[in-house]
């Protein structure tokens, strides 16, 4: 019987996994249960840069509406035209992000060109981002637990399991102070629900679904795409020369030295 | 040594520029508080050159007309933008002569956002992309 090369490299990792398995298993680390990645779809280890359009990018994916629940609705559209006003005038109004506050989840996903990287094994994901550094694990086939046992932050607790070749990763406990998509407010009884898939060898795709009882009329869904950065090589990201500060009036500025 | 000059351009600002000012997605800060029209050309002695995180930056003492120095502070992209666009920590160090085309401060303070940096030897780098054209005149 001949044996193909993806075969051969399936049946590698399969032995390699077992052995990592084992070698959890003799440290007494609980995980052996959850099955090795079976397909190769279900592979998504590596770096990835976000990808918007161009050639191989997905067609887009234009986001569903956003309605929010009354009062949440006027303080949006009331911060929002605060902060395009500010914009417009060349004094743009401090963020978490100016102030190298870390973005957490969902945010972290995509922040501008930074690539995030992703290590899989048989019983976790841990998403790793190059900008700020940040880390999110997900945990694979656990149960989730219930959103007022888990302490609010800037990651709350993920868990996933495998949909075909869709990772659905379940995240709850995000602290409404973490800054939201398109800086939507959000309450502690946030869900935000990805669907991670392979869409090509090397495209990878994230529709990311927010649910709020609280504050959105109804969930809201956007996609992200990334492209595969072959042997990539995650850049240090430690924010300790922040020049950006933030003056009296909220706005944040340029540090200049003196000399 | 040629004293700070201004030119317009209608030109975009470019990559790490344009991509954050572009996108709804979240970048580290805005770029409003930075010309995005108008830029200065300064030549001077790097004093510091931090490759640091969330941005780099280059400090230069610049002599004015009248023999003063001033000096400017410009932001460059990250690290991580920069090198993934050509450039190392060791291309800039202190006591070397460059000249900065940069997108001014809004608030007329000597600082801004770099567009293209010309080396002592010539050279020229991007902020997070090839080197851009010249600027376009006013």
């Amino acid at each position: 019987m001949t044996t193909s090369p993806s075969a051969r490299r399936i049946g590698m990792a399969r032995i390699a996994t077992a052995m990592v398995v084992l070698a959890i298993g003799c440290t007494g680390v609980a995980g052996a249960q959850s099955p090795p990645p079976a397909a190769a779809g279900r592979n998504i280890s590596g770096a990835w840069e976000p990808l918007r359009g161009g050639p191989g990018a997905p067609p887009p994916t234009p986001p569903s509406p956003i309605t929010l629940k009354a009062p949440y609705a006027a303080e949006w559209q009331a911060r929002r035209s605060a902060q395009d006003e500010a914009t417009r005038k060349g004094e743009p109004l401090a963020t978490g992000g100016s102030q190298c506050i870390p973005y957490g989840v969902p945010t972290m996903m995509s922040i501008a060109n930074y690539p995030v990287e992703i290590l899989q094994t048989p019983a976790q994901v841990t998403i790793i981002t190059e900008a700020f550094s940040e880390v999110r694990r997900v945990y694979l086939d656990r149960p989730q637990l219930k959103i007022d046992e888990v302490p609010p932050g800037y990651y709350g607790r993920s868990v996933g399991k495998w949909d075909g070749d869709t990772l659905v990763v379940d995240t709850i406990g995000i602290a409404p102070k973490v800054a939201g998509y398109q800086s939507l407010p959000h309450s502690n009884q946030l869900r935000v629900t990805e669907r991670i898939r392979l869409t090509g060898p090397d495209v990878l795709q994230d529709q990311v679904t927010l649910d709020d009882p609280v504050v959105l009329e109804k969930p809201v869904t956007y996609t992200l795409a990334y492209k595969r950065l072959p042997n990539y090589e995650m850049v240090e990201f430690v924010c300790d020369n922040n020049r950006e500060f933030t003056d009296d009036n909220g706005v944040v500025r340029m540090k200049v030295l003196e000399k | 040594m040629r004293s700070p000059c201004m030119y317009s351009s209608r030109r975009l600002l470019i990559a790490a520029a344009v991509l954050l000012l572009g996108t709804p997605l979240a970048a580290h800060h805005s770029f409003a508080m930075f010309d995005s029209v108008n830029k200065a050309t300064i030549t001077g002695t790097v004093t510091r050159f931090d490759w640091t995180n969330p941005h780099v930056f280059i400090e230069l003492d610049v002599a004015g007309t009248n023999g003063e120095v001033k000096h400017w502070s410009v932001e460059l992209g990250s690290p991580s933008i920069l090198q993934r666009s050509g450039w190392k920590f060791s291309d800039v160090k202190p006591g070397q002569k460059v000249t900065a085309i940069v997108n001014p401060l809004r608030d007329g303070r000597p600082g801004g956002m770099l567009y293209r940096l010309t080396l002592a030897d010539g050279s020229m780098r991007g902020n997070g992309g090839p080197p851009p054209a010249d600027p376009a005149a006013r």
